[in-house]
Parts: structure tokens; sequence; C-alpha cells
């Protein structure tokens, strides 16, 4: 056994500054994901077949190809037909978000047909337009079926976030990968980062399932 | 009122409505009754097109509804629907079920249409149960505030798609009573129903529809003592 704990001390906030970093990004990719994933999943939903076929088109290109292609493809490739280079932390976001949105956008749309088909019937027959419907009477309804999977998804995309380390970004991960490389010792920073990973997916769990608790307590 | 002309609805190759032509006038209490599968729940579903016929005509008020370019928003909102499984909202308070399509399609204002709800849910007998959720009432319960839901929309005419057919025995009778006190206000009303007896005590008239066709067409005294056709004989037979 050759560890050494007390050679990373001095980079640990080095380190903890990663967390935020990786926070920052994962929120507003969460978030791009979130807004992307519910329009595409109102698309799904319509009988409209041209926003249909995009949106199933678009899911099926950004769930079928690999998310450090994607990622690879917007930092490195884009600049070469735009012209200028793309910060990383725009690509990050880029790059997460375009996919989570993908994801969630399924999410969604289980989540909305898994509501009562009676519930669409009484409001038509009560004469509410579509638009009235979806925001207050499906979607509410909906959220309940769609919570588990999409914490899942959060979790999913916070630990895939270490990805974007391969940009340079400096992110936990790619702060680890720095450390290691300064003090030529890899296990100790990996294991930190890992711990420190696990801390934020542990919260997430727990914010995940005190929040269904809450929304079944209306049943 | 209601007409419909040549109403025909296909599921795929099945056919369920076979050139059904009806008159139904203002203040007539009409009972649907049939076998399962006769097609009764499809031809009230055609009435306020939460079926698109597949042809024909249906007219609600001598204006064609099943033309394309009628809004069908603006004619539901004069059909009351009531479904066997209630459908209520089970996010909203008893209150808010009652209270919100008039809000939101008719803007009536909220104190108004609360004002509203509340006579309608008394007249129904859930004057107690305005703040609770549809998921802790009984099934009777529930299709009353169904009933009142319909009815906060002040329709022309109510339809009852099998209204006590998902309810436990104990609890058909609270429901029924409400349909009744309806019927006596004069309101248009079909009702899909398998309660013989409160077909016979309530309906104005009975159609009998058996394979996607109006078999009998008749006064209630005169289809349950007399049917004229077989079919309806055989079903009374069976039910009776």
């Amino acid at each position: 056994m050759n560890l050494d704990f007390s050679q990373i001390v001095p980079y640990i906030p080095f380190m903890l500054q990663g967390i935020w970093v990786t926070i920052k990004f994962v929120f507003v990719s969460i978030l791009i994901g979130l807004i992307l994933g519910t329009i595409l999943a109102l698309f799904k939903i319509t009988n409209n077949p041209v926003l249909k076929g995009f949106a199933n088109a678009y899911t099926s290109i950004f769930r079928g190809t690999p998310l450090i292609l994607q990622l690879m493809i917007i930092y490195y490739a884009t600049p070469q037909l735009i012209g200028y280079d793309i910060p990383t932390f725009l690509s990050a976001i880029l790059a997460f978000g375009l996919n989570s949105g993908a994801y969630v956008s399924e999410i969604i749309r289980a989540g909305i047909l898994a509501v009562d088909k009676g519930q669409v019937e009484a409001a038509e027959a009560l004469g509410i337009p579509y638009r009235t419907m979806m925001i207050h009477i499906i979607l509410p309804q909906a959220v309940k079926n769609i919570l588990p999977a999409l914490m899942n998804e959060f979790i999913t995309l916070t630990k895939e976030s270490a990805i974007v380390s391969t940009i340079g970004y400096l992110d936990l991960m790619r702060r680890a990968q720095i450390v290691g490389a300064d003090i030529y010792r890899n296990f100790e920073p990996l294991l930190f980062a890992g711990v420190i990973y696990w801390v934020m997916v542990f919260i997430l769990t727990k914010l995940g399932s005190a929040l269904e608790r809450r929304l079944r307590a209306s049943d | 009122m209601i007409k419909t002309e040549n109403l025909t609805k296909s599921f795929g190759k099945n056919m369920v409505l076979k050139n059904i032509n009806v008159t139904i006038n203002k203040g007539e209490v009409v009972a649907v009754i049939g076998p399962s599968g006769s097609g009764k729940s499809t031809f009230l579903r055609c009435l306020n097109l939460l079926e698109k016929p597949t042809s024909g005509k249906v007219y609600i008020n001598g204006r064609e509804i099943t033309d394309g370019r009628v809004n069908i928003m603006e004619v539901r909102k004069q059909i009351g629907m009531v479904f066997q499984q209630f459908n209520l909202f089970p996010h909203m308070t008893v209150l808010e079920n009652v209270t919100f399509a008039p809000q939101k399609v008719n803007k009536v204002p909220a104190e108004e249409a609360k004002k509203v709800a509340k006579e309608l849910l008394a007249k129904v007998g859930l004057t107690d149960k305005e703040n609770a959720y549809p998921s802790q009432l009984s099934g009777g319960q529930k299709q009353r505030v169904a009933i009142a839901r319909a009815l906060a929309m002040k329709p022309e005419i109510m339809l009852f798609d099998e209204p006590t057919s998902a309810l436990d025995p104990e609890m058909v009778k609270e429901v029924l009573d409400v349909v009744k006190d309806l019927a006596e206000t004069g309101m248009t009303m079909v009702i899909v129903t398998h309660e013989m007896n409160f077909a016979k005590e309530v309906a104005d008239r009975i159609l009998f529809i058996d394979g996607g066709i109006i078999v009998e067409d008749a006064e209630p005294e005169k289809f349950f003592s007399a049917p004229e056709s077989e079919r309806a004989k055989d079903f009374l037979s069976k039910i009776l």
C-alpha cells in the first residue's frame, strides 16, 4: 500500500472550487434540457407531422450518438465552420443541454401520455381549449409521473458531466487530473473527486425523494 | 334540437354505427339502451364529436356540427357530458372542478362562478364537500360532482354515458335521483343506461340500439310492455 493523502491537502481548495464549476454548468444544462425537452415533448404529442417528425429525428440523433462525440463536434469541429472558437463553458452547456433535451422530451412525453385519457375527454366535453387543458389539467398531473425519471436524468447528467474534462473545462474531474499530474499520484485526487461526486448525487437523490413524497401527499 | 342524418361510425373495418337517423326534440329525455357493444356509447359520443363520425351529419340546434368549419369547442359549451368513470380533475378540489370551465371558457368572474358552483353543489347534496379532493369522495359523490361540473356551463343538452355503471349498487340511487330531478327541469337529455327501471320511469322515449342500428324507437310504456322486434324481446327477457 502506497497511499498518502497528506500530499493532496494543499490542493484541496483548488479541487473544491471544481464543485462550484461543475454545479454551475450542470444546473444551466439541466435548465436548457428541461425547457427544450418540454417543447420537444409537446411537438411529439401534436398531430402536426412536421413538428412531430422534427422532434423524433432530434431525439433519435442525440440519443443515438455518444455524448462525448457531440461535445467534441461542438467544441473542436464547429469553429471550423463558423470561424470562431466556442468557449469551453458554452460548448459544455450546449452539448449537455441539447443532449439532455432529447432524454427529457421522452420522459415528459411518456408522463403526459400516462395521464388518463378520460381527463382529455372531460376537458374537451367542457369546451376547454387545448392550451388551457395542457397547462391546467394535463401537465400538473403529468408532473407526478415525470418527476422520478427526471430526477434520474439529473443524476446521470451530474455524473456524466465529468466528460467535459476532455475539452479542458476546469470542472471537478479535470482538477483531479491536474492534481494527479502535479504530484505524480493519481489515486488520492481521483478518490477525493469520487467522494465528492457521490455526495452530490446523494444529496440530489434525497432532494428527489423528498419532493416525490410532497407531491404524493395530495393523493 | 339534436338531429342525425345517416350517422355512421367505423373503427377500422368494424362498423359500429350504421346510418343512424334520429331527431331529439327540445326538452325530451331519451334513454338509449341495448346490449354491450351495440354502439350506444359511440352514438352518444358522436353527438358532441368526442368520436368523429365516419360519415353522415349531426345537427345541434339546426347547425351542422360535422361541418369542418364549425368551431366544435363553441358547440361543446352547450352540451354537458357525464362519463361512466366520472373523469373529475384529481388535482383540483370539488369547488375548483365545478368553477374551472366557467371561469376559463365562459370568462365568468371568480365570485360569480363560485356562487353558481355552490348552488349546484347544494342541488346535488354536496355542500359539505366543496373543499374535498375527488380521491376523498365515494363513487356516487364523484358522479354528482361531475354532474354539477357539467351543469355549471349552463348547457342546453346533457349527455350521460352510463352514469351509474361504475358505481357500487348502494350508490346508484343517489345519482339517479339527481338525474331525475334534472329531467324534471325540462333539460334535453340523452342517457345511455343499463338501469331499465330508471329508463322506464324518467325517459320520454327509448332508443333501443343493437348492432349499430336503432332497432326500436318508442315510448317507455310501449317498449317495455310490448316491444315489436325480436331482438328487443330477447334483450328484455334476459335482463328483466
